[in-house]
């Protein structure tokens, strides 16, 4: 037969909760990489079509409601407001970019695979109030 | 490692059932009910493990980039063929290693494999994308790799129990 065992282990195993405890942690660590920096200052949106920015809007200087349309292949309204960034409508298959609803986060990336386009919300950290040595 | 005709026959009808799976997998997309982007159930798997276990590392492998291709030509979708092999090889390679490691059961196995398919697709997706912006979503597609690959162990090991006995490869 084939090397290794051909019939696995049916039941549940102790050293199975390692592998579970292993993801976990990766997904941890992953989420704190990507959104625990807080940078909650000067939110700038930013779309990317095809590897190319397009729209670069900087939030808090918003005075109304700012549409971007993508036209290739598909067809995607983003539309961006002082609180947050959402694809509104999108005629491609999938529409998991309207489904994934506002970003509002610095980190934050609402992506449109067909299309190739990238919505990603960028942040500064707030600047120091004093300055020492 | 000798190819028979009944093993190649056998790859063939897996390959066949792979497919099968995807395409009822697509007709009940799991996203409708869960508002998160691009999961799925991932039943094809379910052969994959199956595979592995009863014909082996080289057969497994086979049959899953056969499912890839063929996939991605029924679905008219180049970059489709992409997320689909980076995943399902990554997936494969972790449960080529896993399944060797005295102690794992197929839960364990299957586990590993779906976090690592999801691991496989963010990296197509940054390769496609050119940046690190999707790498926030995988956090997400890990938490749900522990239901669909729990999911997946669990009808796995219902497989393997009624299939108790009956050998195809001797």
């Amino acid at each position: 037969m084939t090397s290794g065992r051909s019939q696995p282990d049916l039941k549940p195993r102790p050293m199975d909760a390692l592998v579970v405890l292993f993801v976990v942690l990766s997904a941890a660590i992953i989420a704190v990489l990507v959104y625990g920096k807080r940078e909650s200052e000067n939110l700038t949106a930013t779309v990317k079509h095809r590897g190319e920015t397009v729209a670069q809007v900087v939030l808090d200087t918003l005075q109304e409601e700012k549409t971007v349309t993508i036209d290739g292949k598909y067809h995607l309204t983003v539309t961006v407001t002082r609180d947050g960034v959402s694809v509104t409508e999108s005629d491609c298959p999938g529409q998991d970019c309207v489904h994934t609803g506002r970003i509002t986060k610095a980190g934050q990336s609402i992506v449109c695979l067909p299309e190739q386009v990238i919505v990603t919300m960028e942040g500064s950290s707030p600047s120091p109030d004093v300055i020492l040595g | 490692m000798k190819l028979t005709t009944k093993k190649l026959a056998l790859c063939a009808v897996l390959t066949a059932l792979a497919l099968g799976l995807s395409t009822l997998e697509s007709l009940f997309p799991v996203s409708v009910l869960v508002p998160l982007p691009g999961i799925k159930l991932g039943l094809a798997n379910i052969v994959t493990v199956f595979a592995l276990y009863r014909l082996g590392d080289i057969p497994a492998l086979a049959i899953l980039i056969a499912r890839c291709l063929l996939g991605a030509m029924f679905a008219g979708n180049a970059s489709a063929l992409l997320f689909s092999l980076m995943g399902g090889v990554l997936a494969m390679l972790t449960m080529i290693v896993l399944r060797r490691v005295r102690g794992l059961s197929v839960y364990g196995v299957s586990i590993a494999g779906a976090a690592a398919h999801n691991i496989g697709q963010i990296c197509a997706a940054m390769v496609v994308l050119g940046g690190t912006a999707v790498l926030g979503y995988l956090p997400v597609l890990l938490g749900v790799s522990l239901i669909t690959g729990t999911l997946t162990g669990f009808v796995a090991s219902l497989l393997f129990r009624a299939m108790r006995g009956i050998y195809f490869t001797q």
